[in-house]
């Protein structure tokens, strides 16, 4: 069995604390044994976090409902869902998002969101990001980094703008181009810091070519094993399901996103879906935290 | 210890209980995962992985039986409760064979208000109008309840049916073979394990091949649902009967039983030490219908090498709030993107070819489809041919 003995190798390498070069993690990529890639990942993230496993519980509002009715008081951070066409429009929402979260961390849109509201106030997106961290936006959602050019140029950017523990995503782009991105994403926090987390997001399901768990697997796995430098890979409870979600946490990653704080079930408005997402975690072997919108671990 | 057990199993060593027990109580996943997967690899070795383009149909939703864990079943006597017409049956059969289909799964309750000329009559007719077309019909329970309600023996029952045209048997209603369980989930009375067992003897000596099936999660524990492996495998040492295993989870909704589905986690692990117990089973199954099409295509690294059917119809699984769709471009892609082969089968995993919708154009199905229409409450003309036995079944017949 030659093929376990290259993994052995890589794992020895892994488990002394030994980042994996570009050339190992193209090959590990390349390969469709998908267990190995991920014993590789778990054996980082355990090496990085143990067995904990972080979640939390987000209020999504869509930036032209009204905040009061959606946020549970539950929630650890207030999210802007959608793209407003108007610079006004988003401030306005951020501000009653900010109020209602209060002590709470708000975070919302995506970077193309905020080159889209520059483009139409014929302003910058430095004078836009000012604009909204000034309303009390804390975190931009999405930071998709399969859907901009110059990627250091926005880090760079939203570090003068005062944006911290920055999330770097991967939206729609197919997996064989993830690894090249997840690597420039390690060089990037290398450079210059300030990454918290990526979140290789599912692919947009399209029915005429669906995305797969391998994909998604892969791609959790691959973004841990490239990026050790990164504190946190995500994975969105939502976006995945609780299955997958808890499948991924065996491939590397250590943090649910976008747990509800309540949704709405088919007899009334329930809790959050607390109790399944602790059982979830600790059924794959792992022990459950709740942390806040800043990364802040929250005692129980 | 679970290294030494890893390196047994990889040698091929069959395991016992207390091992298999050992193994999925400490075992890390991506070990049960790769164990599974050299199995499979074994046993496979060419990454070919198939599926049957069939449709999953349930002639009727009355039944007596009521198991706790079904959401699907209604009543004798329930308004919302139907039995499918034979030409409703035909249209399915024809929808069936527009995209590249040659198979039922033809399953139902526990009606008793069908006798067994019912069955002979819709399987004569079935195979009339179609000689070529295959019946995989009436897992054990169904046939204990045919036995019991016509006063037939179970030998008897099968061969006529067999007579009648059908040709092989599913493995549903194993739940988990162990009477302690199958008391609490109110389903000893239509089959005790051995009894299931008995009627899949029957089966085989017949030379029928049949599928075997685990629904896990409910109020078994642990040992239990080795137990259950192991008595499928001691009855695959005695006849060899069995093509394939799948299982699945309880799921809830809709139930008498009602709580929480197992994770995502436990069933990837129930499957590798599935693979693991079960050495002398040619081929496991994912659930996707039950797990999603992710989880499901992850299970072709735990020990999987079939993605099951396209299923087209399904409505017990849909009952207890599933509701996952795949069709034959989306299973073909699952399979090519987890680096495999994908072979189209046929119920006795002979390998039919290629995939069909590269063969011919073959509508897109983003959604499976129900027994009936909602509020399609018609009762079949040909149904008063047939002698009811309930109080409300009579009612019916009379007023027809």
């Amino acid at each position: 069995m030659t093929a376990l003995s290259i993994f052995d190798l890589l794992l020895e390498r892994v488990t002394a604390g030994e980042r994996l070069t570009a050339d190992d993690i193209a090959q590990l990529a390349a390969t469709p044994d998908i267990l190995s890639i991920g014993m590789l990942a778990d054996a980082l993230r355990r090496q990085m976090h143990g067995t904990a496993v972080t979640y939390v519980r987000v209020a999504s509002c869509s930036y032209d409902r009204s905040f009061a009715d959606a946020v549970s008081p539950v929630a650890r951070e207030v999210r802007v869902t959608g793209s407003p066409s108007t610079l006004a429009d988003a401030l306005s929402a951020v501000r009653s998002a900010k109020e209602v979260a209060g002590e709470r961390s708000v975070s919302g849109f995506s970077w193309l969101d905020v080159l889209r509201l520059a483009a139409g106030e014929g302003s910058t997106a430095a004078r836009v990001l000012a604009e909204l961290r000034t309303a009390g936006l804390e975190a931009l959602a999405e930071i998709p980094l399969d859907a901009v050019e110059d990627e250091a140029a926005v880090v760079e950017e939203l570090h003068r703008a005062g944006f911290e523990r920055l999330r770097l995503t991967i939206a729609s782009a197919h997996a064989s181009a993830h690894t090249a991105r997840m690597l420039r994403a390690a060089a990037l926090q290398d450079r210059l810091g300030g990454i918290q987390a990526i979140g290789p997001l599912p692919m947009v399901l399209d029915p005429m070519r669906p995305t797969t768990g391998y994909d998604d697997a892969k791609a959790v796995a691959i973004a841990r094993l490239a990026a050790p430098n990164v504190a946190t890979i995500q994975v969105d409870w939502q976006r995945y399901g609780p299955k997958l979600a808890q499948v991924a946490l065996t491939f590397g990653a250590d943090d649910l996103d976008n747990v509800t704080a309540s949704d709405e079930a088919p007899d009334g408005r329930r809790r959050a879906p607390l109790e399944e997402v602790r059982r979830n975690i600790e059924a794959a072997g792992f022990s459950a935290a709740e942390r806040d919108g800043r990364f802040n671990l929250i005692s129980r | 210890m679970i290294d030494e057990l890893a390196s047994k199993v990889l040698d091929g060593s069959r395991v016992t209980a207390d091992e298999a027990l050992a193994l999925y109580r400490r075992a890390p996943t991506h070990l049960l995962g790769r164990l599974a997967d050299a199995i499979r690899a074994r046993r496979h070795p060419d990454r070919i992985v198939t599926y049957i383009i069939d449709r999953n149909v349930n002639y009727t939703n009355v039944c007596v039986a009521r198991c706790n864990f079904c959401a699907f079943y209604r009543p004798v006597g329930s308004s919302d409760g139907y039995v499918l017409g034979f030409e409703e049956i035909f249209r399915k059969i024809d929808e069936t064979i527009a995209v590249g289909g040659g198979q039922l799964l033809l399953q139902g309750g526990h009606n008793p208000d069908l006798p067994i000329a019912w069955y002979e009559d819709l399987f004569r007719a079935v195979k009339a109008r179609y000689p070529e077309f295959k019946l995989h019909a009436l897992s054990p329970p169904e046939v204990l309840h045919i036995s019991r309600m016509n006063r037939v023996a179970v030998p008897e029952v099968i061969a006529r049916l067999v007579a009648a045209g059908l040709d092989s048997i599913p493995g549903g209603g194993a739940e988990i073979l162990v009477d302690r369980v199958r008391k609490l989930l109110n389903c000893y009375g239509k089959a005790t394990a051995d009894q299931w067992l008995d009627v899949m003897r029957e089966a085989h000596r017949a030379g029928l091949r049949s599928t075997a099936t685990m629904m896990y999660g409910t109020v078994e524990t642990d040992e239990e649902r080795i137990e259950h492996l192991i008595r499928l495998r001691d009855l695959q040492d005695e006849t060899g009967g069995f093509t394939a295993f799948i299982t699945w989870s309880f799921q809830p909704d809709h139930t008498e039983r009602g709580g929480v589905e197992a994770t995502g986690v436990d069933y990837l692990r129930t499957l590798a030490l599935a693979r693991i117990v079960l050495d002398n089973f040619e081929n496991l199954q994912a659930s996707w219908v039950t797990q999603g099409g992710k989880v499901g295509q992850l299970s072709l690294a735990f020990g999987a090498n079939d993605m099951g059917s396209v299923m087209i119809e399904e409505n017990v699984v849909r009952a207890a709030g599933a509701s996952y769709c795949m069709d034959e471009v989306e299973i073909v892609t699952n399979i090519e993107d987890a680096g495999f082969i994908p072979k189209r089968r046929n119920m006795h995993y002979e390998v039919l070819g290629d995939p069909i919708f590269r063969e011919r154009d073959v509508p897109r199905m983003l959604a499976l489809a129900t027994a009936r229409a909602e509020g399609d409450t018609s009762v079949p003309d040909e149904l008063r041919q047939y002698l009811a036995r309930s109080r409300a079944g009579k009612q019916l017949r009379l007023a027809q």
